[in-house]
């Protein structure tokens, strides 16, 4: 890959995707969702329910196909790409924790199949004995003692420990893109507290472009260096991060309303 | 004391007749278990293999080279299922069907005829036994070999990055594609190994009896089912090794069960009904137990 196409960062722009159409379901989820992420940049997504960020993030990881718009990643279109094929770029961490990681698998066959993502793979084996420590060296600062239980299954983990081995195998190899779903909002505080830090560790420390979903007002407002909000499918409003330093919690929700409310008298 | 000689004069010919179930057990195995996708197209696959080994066989073609394109033809016969599945949308059972179906009709048309003799021909076992294509225990020996052989090439391959991936896509499909594994793919490999295997197991079951009938596929999944199942339950642990082997071990096991039934006056045709049972049993006993367990602790 050329400097210059690394350069180029995330660039989404005129997403729209109706889901149901022509039926009375018809539901209009994203409706023109555009904008881009400097390399290293890390944006926060933040809307109430059914604003579409979920869609959105579906959208660019390839599960939900959009109706129109295009999507780039280091100077590639890859809006008509399958899943598995942007996983070479694109890694992620779900909301629910057991769907990040294969549960009849062990933790080393976990860390194995994310070591090979985007890479062809053949008959050599699954997993060469030296990775081992590469793998011990990734788990230990979670601090939750993986690093000891490499054979064992990922069924016997909780779901945090899960969620917490899904974000070492999003970023196992460094992807061009990483999206978080709200991937703390199934755990509980302790353990949502833990893979916050695990998060931020990873993402700021190895300047890792994200986009991270969260429900969190406080997360949204203290991390990050932009703040995205959506409603109804859109991106209402985009700030960088002086502007968002200042912000407070309740400055938000006004924003948010003010945002809402001027909408709704335009339409 | 009757009972038990009748058992003991049939234990030879029940273990090489095991031995011979074995590896469409595996067949039914790797997509209920590996795959996490019931697959009926064993039923299918299992004749296909006897009827294209049979037919080939009594045009003159050698053993190797019939083998090969029967276990072709079971590989082609689960892939169809797959894209069936995959592309169209049709649940895996459905789509198994269908192809089992189908399968019927081209069984026939392979054989020319509905059933098809060898006992004028030389098999695997004519070929390394003798004449007679040997005794029930040197069969079994015969078998065990080729077993051995199966099982460790597909504990090989279940560890290689093709194997590991494949796993994964059993396991979890939305982490399958998220890790950049087309599952499409994957999917259509796995039951294409799958069918490769019940139909290795028809046509050896075709030698072994001399003998292929388009009829022979009847119940041969939920014979496939009980083997795994019972073998599942004797070996311990979890391990790959251990769900590999289970099918195996399994269907040896079963058919000292068919033996013994026999033994004690059951006929042939209630074979069907007693296995039947033991899987519905089988499938039953986690919700059986959890009721007795509610009902104890109450």
């Amino acid at each position: 890959m050329t400097a210059a196409a690394k350069q180029a960062g995330v660039i989404v722009s005129g997403l729209q995707k109706t889901f149901f159409p022509g039926t009375v379901q018809e539901k209009r989820a994203l409706d023109g969702v555009s904008f881009s992420l400097a390399p290293g940049e890390f944006a926060i997504v933040i809307g109430s329910n059914g604003a579409g960020k979920s869609t959105m993030l579906n959208a660019i990881s390839g599960e939900v196909q959009v109706d129109e718009g295009t999507i780039s990643i280091a100077g590639k279109a890859i809006e008509q790409w399958p899943t598995h094929k942007r996983a070479g770029y694109i890694s992620r961490v779900f909301q629910d924790p057991m769907q990040g990681t294969a549960a009849s698998l062990t933790i080393e066959e976990n860390l194995a199949i994310s070591a090979r993502r985007g890479k062809r793979r053949s008959f050599r084996a699954g997993l060469q004995v030296a990775e081992r420590e590469e793998f011990r060296s990734a788990l230990e600062p979670l601090g939750l003692g993986l690093e000891n239980r490499l054979k064992d299954r990922v069924s016997l983990l909780s779901g945090g420990q899960r969620q917490s081995l899904t974000l070492i195998m999003a970023t196992l190899q460094a992807p061009q893109l990483l999206l978080l779903d709200e991937h703390t909002a199934a755990l509980d505080p302790r353990a949502a507290d833990m893979v916050i830090r695990s998060t931020l560790s990873a993402v700021e420390d190895r300047q890792i472009t994200t986009l991270m979903i969260t429900h969190n007002m406080e997360q949204a407002i203290a991390h990050g260096d932009r703040l995205l909000m959506m409603h109804e499918g859109r991106v209402v409003l985009d700030l960088a991060k002086d502007e968002k330093a200042k912000l407070t919690t309740a400055d938000l929700v006004t924003r948010f309303h003010d945002v809402v409310s001027d909408r709704m008298l335009l339409s | 004391m009757d009972i038990l000689s009748t058992y003991y004069n049939l234990i030879p010919v029940s273990l090489a007749q095991g031995a011979v179930y074995a590896f469409v057990a595996i067949g039914v195995m790797i997509p209920f278990r590996l795959l996490s996708l019931p697959d009926l197209t064993a039923e299918g696959s299992f004749p296909l293999g006897a009827a294209v080994a049979a037919a080939l066989l009594a045009n003159g073609m050698g053993i190797m080279p019939a083998m090969g394109l029967a276990l072709l033809a079971g590989a082609l016969a689960g892939a169809l299922t797959a894209v069936i599945h995959v592309f169209f949308k049709v649940t895996s059972l459905l789509a198994g069907i269908i192809v089992l179906t189908m399968m019927f009709s081209i069984n026939i048309r392979v054989m020319g005829k509905p059933n098809t003799a060898l006992f004028s021909h030389d098999t695997l076992f004519t070929i390394l036994l003798n004449a007679d294509g040997g005794t029930p225990i040197t069969q079994f020996a015969v078998l065990s070999v080729m077993l051995a052989a199966l099982c460790l090439l597909l504990y090989w391959f279940l560890h290689t990055e093709l194997g590991l991936a494949l796993r994964a896509v059993g396991s979890n499909q939305t982490m399958a594609r998220a890790q950049g594994l087309s599952t499409t793919l994957y999917i259509i490999a796995g039951l294409a190994g799958a069918g490769a295997l019940a139909a290795l197991g028809g046509s050896v079951m075709a030698q072994y009896q001399s003998y292929a009938d388009v009829n022979m596929g009847v119940g041969v999944l939920v014979i496939g089912l009980a083997a795994t199942i019972l073998g599942e339950a004797i070996l311990r642990g979890s391990t790959l090794a251990r769900q590999i082997l289970a099918p195996v071990v399994g269907s040896l096991l079963y058919f000292q069960f068919v033996a013994i039934a026999l033994s004690l006056g059951f006929k042939p045709s209630d074979l069907k009904l007693l296995t039947g049972l033991f899987v519905l049993f089988a499938l039953a006993l986690p919700m059986i137990r959890s009721k007795f367990k509610r009902n104890s602790s109450r």
